[in-house]
């Protein structure tokens, strides 16, 4: 799962999500922030879902969170991720509120739990992409 | 418009695999099922309201191209279960606003030939610009519907002690009911040590928690309940209605307050404007004689249950179990085998159930007496039937 395959699915950029992305490359999470409020909201979205401002922000998470829910995928729905199977897939629940989707490295499968405190550690997938996993901590 | 709209004929197309006959096929052999079944003729339909196409299937125009009908009222949702209540919804409100007179809801799908849907390379869920709403992450390999109803699941064995064991009831109890079923493709008991068994798909969901991949269509005419009165069959009345629940306390496959995607981590019971279909149709809950639901996957039958509140939260689990939702049970559900073992018809071919229930011709599946039906997601919305 950590090695580089060109064929596995990369992120899509958009207008509202392209500064995260572009965060992990620097290895960082960054979060959008209404300044308004001063909360974080996810999935980034134009304008803060609370107050509808488009007074908007990134600031740094910790990126440390707990596991919300877990899943191991059996089924070889994608050829490029055949190899892995079974292969898992988590919800995180940053310290800051929001829940990232995302897979849990360095650990085995059975170790997954909901509650599971967790890390974020970062994987340049490709010169141009790097995706958020996490670590138990 | 309680009472105001009824359902006056249904038909569904046969239910496989690999049938092959194309979606408009399947859906023109429905839609002369239910004009026999209604003594209409294609001339009286004049409005369609359609559960299907874009990514798959044909659009309406298309649909009224090639069946040669002329309408002047048209409602269309794309192939999503999220989307089944509200198409039928759109057919009573064109009919109770005198925008139609005899609308006809139709679904014709052939899974076995559109696989890429329900997961897969290119995933068109997955990688929409605002990404998928079922959980999919094509960048972790998190490709179908089902990871979302896993994701669920996963935490509410967790919350609540619940067990796939447990869960097994569900499936179990639709497969009885779908082996009374002249229309299921799946002919075959099914025990707990087979669904304990079964291939993992998306640890926690075993093969058995997951609905069945089949081709098929299905057809349900309404009209007026003025003109339904001088119909042949026995009207089956549309008694009450609410929508589809959407906001950040909702993910699609959890009752509200699991901690799914953005949603709080709080369970709820159901408030009042949660419950609005049973004031509406002046039917109470523990009039409910059978449970309609969208079972794509097993779980969701137990969230639709406390959705309703028929248990509280975390309870749906040890709800179902001594066949509870079995035909003879306190509350049916699905009791020609829903998605999970008759056939995936999108929900509709339960809706025919529903109204074959209602005209008491049911066969062995009959629910003695059956006065009131609810149809009710776990995503919220709801339609009680009544005879």
């Amino acid at each position: 799962m950590d090695t580089h395959d060109a064929k596995k699915p990369l992120p899509r950029l958009t207008p509202d999500n392209r500064a995260f992305w572009e965060g992990c490359r620097e290895h960082k999470i960054l979060l959008p922030w209404c300044q308004y409020c001063d909360r974080p909201h996810w999935p980034p979205g134009p304008v803060c879902p609370y107050c509808f401002g488009d007074d908007l922000t990134w600031k740094q998470s910790s990126g440390r969170g707990v596991i919300s829910s877990w899943v191991v995928v059996h089924k070889a729905w994608l050829p490029a991720f055949a190899a892995d199977i079974p292969y898992n897939a988590v919800q995180v629940e940053l310290e800051e509120g929001i829940r990232l989707t995302g897979n849990v490295v360095g650990a085995s499968n059975k170790t997954l739990r909901v509650g599971l405190p967790v890390e974020v550690v970062f994987d340049d997938v490709t010169p141009e992409a790097t995706l958020p996993r996490f670590k138990p901590r | 418009m309680r009472d105001d709209v009824a359902i006056v004929g249904i038909g569904q197309s046969e239910f496989g695999r690999y049938l092959p006959i194309s979606q408009l096929g399947l859906g023109a052999k429905a839609l002369q099922a239910a004009l026999t079944d209604a003594q209409l003729e294609r001339k009286d339909i004049d409005g369609l309201s359609l559960h299907m196409g874009w990514p798959l299937g044909a659009d309406y125009d298309r649909m009224a191209e090639v069946y040669g009908l002329e309408v002047d009222y048209v409602h269309q949702s794309w192939t999503h279960g999220r989307f089944v209540t509200s198409s039928l919804q759109h057919a009573v409100m064109a009919v109770a606003c005198g925008m139609a007179e005899v609308v006809a809801c139709i679904t014709a799908i052939s899974f076995t030939r559109e696989l890429s849907i329900l997961g897969g390379p290119g995933d068109p869920e997955g990688m929409r610009e605002q990404g998928a709403t079922h959980g999919e992450n094509p960048v972790y390999g998190l490709t179908s519907p089902a990871v979302g109803a896993a994701f669920a699941l996963q935490r509410y064995m967790a919350l609540y002690g619940a067990t796939s064991a447990q869960l097994a009831a569900v499936p179990i109890a639709l497969r009885k009911h779908a082996l009374l079923s002249p229309y299921a493709v799946m002919k075959q008991p099914l025990t707990l040590e087979d669904h304990q068994s079964s291939r993992m798909v998306v640890d926690p969901l075993h093969l058995f928690d997951c609905s069945l991949i089949t081709d098929g269509a299905a057809v349900v005419l309404l009209t007026s309940a003025e003109r339904a009165r001088s119909m042949p069959n026995v009207p089956v009345y549309v008694a009450g209605m609410q929508g589809v629940r959407s906001g950040r306390s909702e993910f699609i496959f959890a009752p509200p307050g699991l901690g799914i995607n953005q949603q709080p981590a709080s369970p709820t019971t159901p408030r009042e404007r949660d419950l609005a279909v049973y004031g509406r149709a002046g039917i109470g809950r523990e009039a409910i004689q059978g449970f309609y639901t969208y079972d794509a996957f097993s779980p969701l039958v137990l969230f639709a249950l406390e959705r309703f509140g028929f248990c509280g939260p975390g309870e749906g689990a040890s709800w179902v179990q001594g066949g509870r939702i079995e035909l003879g049970g306190e509350l049916p559900v699905n009791t020609s085998g829903g998605l999970l073992s008759e056939a995936h018809v999108c929900g509709w071919n339960s809706i025919c159930e529903m109204v074959r229930q209602l005209r008491g011709m049911a066969g062995p599946r009959q629910i003695a007496g059956a006065e009131a039906l609810q149809w009710g997601t776990c995503w919220g919305d709801s339609v009680i039937m009544r005879r």
